[in-house]
């Protein structure tokens, strides 16, 4: 096919994907003439071509829909519902041609004379006008005066957003994506001799600018690999309309946040999945017309779907005003196939119980249709996201409709990984499943062997314990009880460790596929290249853990959810992480503060001038808690503490355990490090004030997406609440709608509605006296330090709900 | 028709490629084992920033590696999206060919047969011109799915 032949049909499908959505919408908008233009632009364009390629038969189609719309623009004519149908007939045959032509096969001629007649009989019966539903007065003049103007407004605002484009071959960007790549290689290649060689003032200046026009380049590349995510929302409307008309149901749907970008093999990755939520919301979630009216709902449904990107997630919300999930009937049919025991289904909480439909072999249709019952169901969807390190949850009101919330990574080529190595080589574990790492020589966890399988105890819980040389059938080089643990939970909840013999670092990976006759061990996910230039393969961990029957074995034990409780006990006891630090003396810190521990190396850590600083996960943070002198040679430990805005680390010699502090706390005065002296064990135990320690060495790093909080709509909460608000991290808002995430602060005496309670994941209320009634949960509005107390609560449970 | 083939020596004996499907040929370097795949699988090899599946040939084809020293050198080709180093006897020359594959009566031998598409004179003799879908899809591939086409 020649090159002429190939931009034919690119363009043409470019044009068709555009105005898809546009045919939608004049169809629900017959008066709307802008609409037409764009959809008589494409007819128009491929008569035009036609003629240039000799395809009489493509001429004759979009020739007689040209005329149609022709008519309908000049006011000869009204469009109803069947010119609509016979108009888009034809353009669906045109897209079928055009597919027929790029194959180089024959298409049938049948039928072209059938849709053209259906075009002109159509308008020859003078079928009843459509009016728009918005405008009811059926005088041809005002609507075509208010048209006129809408398509004036429209036409301008299309003309400052076109953006220039050209079109390129994919092999083109993935050889550019892959010639900086190389250069990266490059560069790390010379860095390392130009530190051998010592410092050369001449050399290292160009060479740092060569380092961040580097960097800069590698950014551009990867947003080249970068597409709207319009592209997947244009064939949503027609779904939509296609499927509704099938059911006999009236749905609408609305897009928000077509301009988020994803990466474009990520979009190939979610559009099925999305399909398919579409297809089930309107096929079992939307009801039919007249029930929706004995419900007291307006006939038609909407179906709506928002796409927002937040740091390296995107997030996408699907919900519609249906019916809602049957939670009774799930847990009824999960008894019934044996995915839970009925003693099971009664510990589990509503949400828990609504996530059952995504296990395999549930589908809560009482009969299978033939929209959404073929055979894949919610469990393939959950399946195909988290094979892309995505994830799904659901939540519902009965009678009011469900949403469906899935995230997914930014891109699927660049992940960030921890480096893990057994035996003599290392492997790359994607970091988002990964909990926490530690080491069992330290005696935090401990190990047993039951039969043949290892069993580690981790914070009380039993957890089945892989290791990762006996999966991959190699010789581990430590014994088993001197290895360290990986704690790993997948996108489902499931918890297990993976025993391996060392770590190595946190980077970021770029993974490249792997022949089909590795994929098949099953164990690997893809390979990646390590700063040297040396490949490394990047594991499978849903996949090994599928294999190893552990998916199953952890989530029977019923405790997957472990987060919420722990959460719930935190507030009743303080807890705090014990330690030893450098000077020998036994602290500790509460434990709300301390993020993670991490262990890494001494060089990656810089003194200057009396303060020092480490590199974790590519953001240099603010390092205390050294020993005087000389730095301790080999690995280090570090808690790594946040206050929710800004992060610090403290290193430490031993790590001891997460302890309750029950005992009388004793305030210290002389030392304001210091919150308090307190008995743990009979032991005295130092506390270190948070507050205090936040205040001198607290730095707030690149803040990437704030989490909003919505406030009450007054001058003080503008005033006095505002700048508080966004102190603790939050992005103040007032007025607008809540998305899900979202907090707000309300005073005691405000009602729910004026919030929208229902999409605010929580409400922080505030009351006038400093006195109130035991129990209410209210806050006094000065109170500051329990307001603050809140918010960084909120915000660290909604983190933890995002990391899943 | 004449095209221009890569020789080499598999196993002690002469195969052809098509030149077209030869990337390039490299020296291989460190090679990363990759536990769990069969052993014809020798590992993956970085080519620039690039990760190549290393396929040893004999032991693709089902013979013993022991008998036969290889070239430090391997033909890189390009097979449904993924990049694969071959590694073989030797790379010997690039010559055009005489003939189209032909079959030849009572066949290769069955290692040979399951991955040859027939004989192929060519200017400095006859070779087998294989077929690399077959090859890298290893011994056990060839009996199943690739055995009915071949």
């Amino acid at each position: 096919m020649d090159d002429l032949l190939a931009d034919f049909v690119a363009e043409t499908r470019e044009m068709l994907e555009a105005s898809e959505g546009e045919i939608i919408a004049w169809e629900a908008d017959p008066a709307d003439t802008s609409r037409l233009d764009s959809i008589f632009r494409f007819v128009h364009t491929v008569k035009g071509n036609c003629g240039f390629f000799d395809f009489p038969r493509l001429a004759n189609l979009s020739h007689a829909a040209e005329d149609a719309l022709a008519d309908v623009r000049a006011g000869r004519r009204n469009p109803d519902s069947a010119m609509v149908s016979a108009v888009l007939a034809i353009i669906d045959r045109i897209a079928e041609m055009v597919d027929a032509i790029e194959a180089g096969e024959e298409f049938s001629a049948d039928g072209d004379e059938v849709l053209i007649a259906a075009l002109n009989a159509s308008s020859e019966l003078g079928a009843e006008p459509v009016t728009a539903p918005t405008t009811t007065s059926p005088d041809n003049t005002s609507i075509e005066d208010d048209a006129d103007q809408s398509s004036a407004a429209r036409k301008s605002d299309t003309a400052i957003t076109a953006q220039r484009t050209i079109r390129l071959p994919v092999d083109l960007l993935d050889r550019v994506m892959s010639g900086v790549s190389d250069m990266v290689l490059a560069r790390n290649d010379l860095a390392h001799r130009l530190r051998q060689a010592g410092t050369q003032p001449t050399i290292d200046g160009p060479f740092e600018r060569l380092t961040t026009i580097l960097s800069d380049v590698r950014d551009a590349i990867t947003r080249m690999r970068m597409q709207r995510i319009e592209t997947l929302f244009g064939a949503l409307p027609r779904l939509v309309r296609d499927l509704s008309a099938d059911l006999g149901k009236q749905v609408t749907i609305d897009l928000e946040g077509g301009d988020v970008e994803l990466d474009r093999e990520m979009i190939e990755m979610v559009r099925d999945p999305l399909t398919h939520i579409i297809r089930n919301s309107i096929d079992h979630g939307i009801e039919a017309p007249e029930d929706r009216k004995m419900a007291g709902k307006s006939e038609t449904g909407v179906v709506s779907i928002a796409a927002r990107q937040s740091g390296n997630k995107i997030s996408i919300v699907i919900t519609d005003d249906g019916r809602g999930l049957d939670e009774e009937r799930i847990v009824a049919k999960a008894i019934s196939k044996n995915i839970i025991t009925r003693e099971q289904s009664e510990v589990m909480s509503r949400e828990e119980r609504l996530q059952l439909v995504f296990e395999p072999g549930l589908s809560t249709a009482e009969q299978v249709s033939s929209v959404s019952g073929r055979g894949v169901g919610l469990d393939v969807v959950r399946d195909n996201l988290e094979k892309v390190g995505g994830s799904i949850k659901v939540t519902s009101t009965p009678g009011h409709g469900s949403l469906f919330y899935l995230q997914i990574p930014l891109t699927l080529a660049i992940i960030a990984g921890l480096t893990v190595e057994v035996g003599e080589q290392r492997f790359a574990i994607p970091q988002s499943y990964v909990e926490e790492v530690v080491h069992l020589g330290a005696g935090a966890v401990e190990y047993t062997k039951v039969g043949e399988t290892a069993l580690v105890t981790f914070r009380d819980r039993r957890t089945p314990c892989l290791s990762l040389a006996h999966v991959l059938g190699i010789e581990p080089a430590r014994p088993d009880d001197d290895a360290t643990l990986v704690l790993l939970r997948l996108a489902s909840g499931d918890l297990f460790a993976l025993a391996v013999d060392g770590i190595h670092n946190l980077s970021d990976l770029v993974v490249k596929p792997l022949p089909r006759s590795i994929m098949k061990t099953e164990l690997y996910g893809g390979s990646t290249l390590l700063d040297d230039g040396q490949p490394i393969l990047v594991l499978d961990m849903p996949q090994i853990a599928l294999n190893c029957g552990l998916v199953s074995e952890t989530r029977s034990t019923g405790g997957r959810r472990g987060d919420s409780v722990a959460g719930a006990d935190a507030k009743d006891v303080a807890r705090a992480m014990l330690f030893t630090d450098y000077a020998g003396r036994r602290s500790a810190i509460r434990l709300e503060l301390v993020q993670r521990i991490e262990t890494i190396s001494a060089d990656l850590i810089e003194e200057t001038a009396g303060a020092a600083r480490a590199v974790i996960d590519g953001v240099i943070l603010p390092l205390i808690g050294l020993p005087d002198g000389m730095l301790p040679a080999g690995r280090i430990r570090l808690l790594r503490l946040t206050d929710g805005a800004s992060e610090l680390l403290h290193a430490v010699r031993d790590i001891d355990d997460a302890v309750e502090l029950s005992d009388a706390l004793k305030p210290v005065s002389d030392d304001p490090l210091v919150e308090a002296l307190t008995l743990v064990d009979g032991k005295t135990v130092t506390l270190i004030d948070g507050h205090e320690l936040f205040a001198r060495h607290g730095e707030a790093p690149d803040v990437t997406d704030k989490p909003v909080c919505h406030l009450p709509d007054s001058e003080w909460a503008r005033t006095i609440l505002g700048p508080l608000v966004s102190a603790a991290g939050y992005e103040p808002a007032i007025g607008g709608t809540a998305s899900p995430g979202d907090i707000a602060i309300a005073f005691e005496d405000e009602p729910d509605e004026t919030l929208d309670a229902a999409n605010v994941s929580q409400i922080i209320r505030l009351r006038d006296q400093p006195d109130a009634a035991d129990g209410d949960g209210s806050i006094y509005r000065y109170d500051r330090d329990s307001l603050i107390a809140a918010l960084q609560t909120a915000k660290r449970s909604a983190r933890a709900g995002g990391t899943h | 028709m004449t095209d221009l083939l890569v020789m080499t020596q598999i196993a002690g004996r002469r195969c052809a490629l098509h030149a077209s499907d030869v990337q390039s040929v490299i020296e291989v370097g460190t090679i990363t084992p990759v536990p769990g795949t069969p052993g014809f699988i020798t590992g993956l090899t970085a080519l620039r920033s690039q990760a190549l599946t290393v396929i040893d040939c004999r032991h693709a084809l089902g013979f013993d590696t022991i008998e036969w020293s290889t070239d430090t050198r391997a033909a890189v080709v390009r097979i449904a999206g993924h990049s694969y180093a071959l590694i073989v006897d030797s790379i010997e020359d690039i010559t055009s060919s005489v003939t189209e594959p032909e079959q030849v009566a009572g066949g290769f031998g069955p290692e040979w047969s399951a991955v040859a598409t027939g004989m192929i004179e060519t200017a400095i003799g006859p070779a087998l011109m294989l077929d690399l879908e077959a090859l890298i899809a290893g011994p056990e591939g060839k009996c199943g799915e690739f055995g009915a086409a071949a």
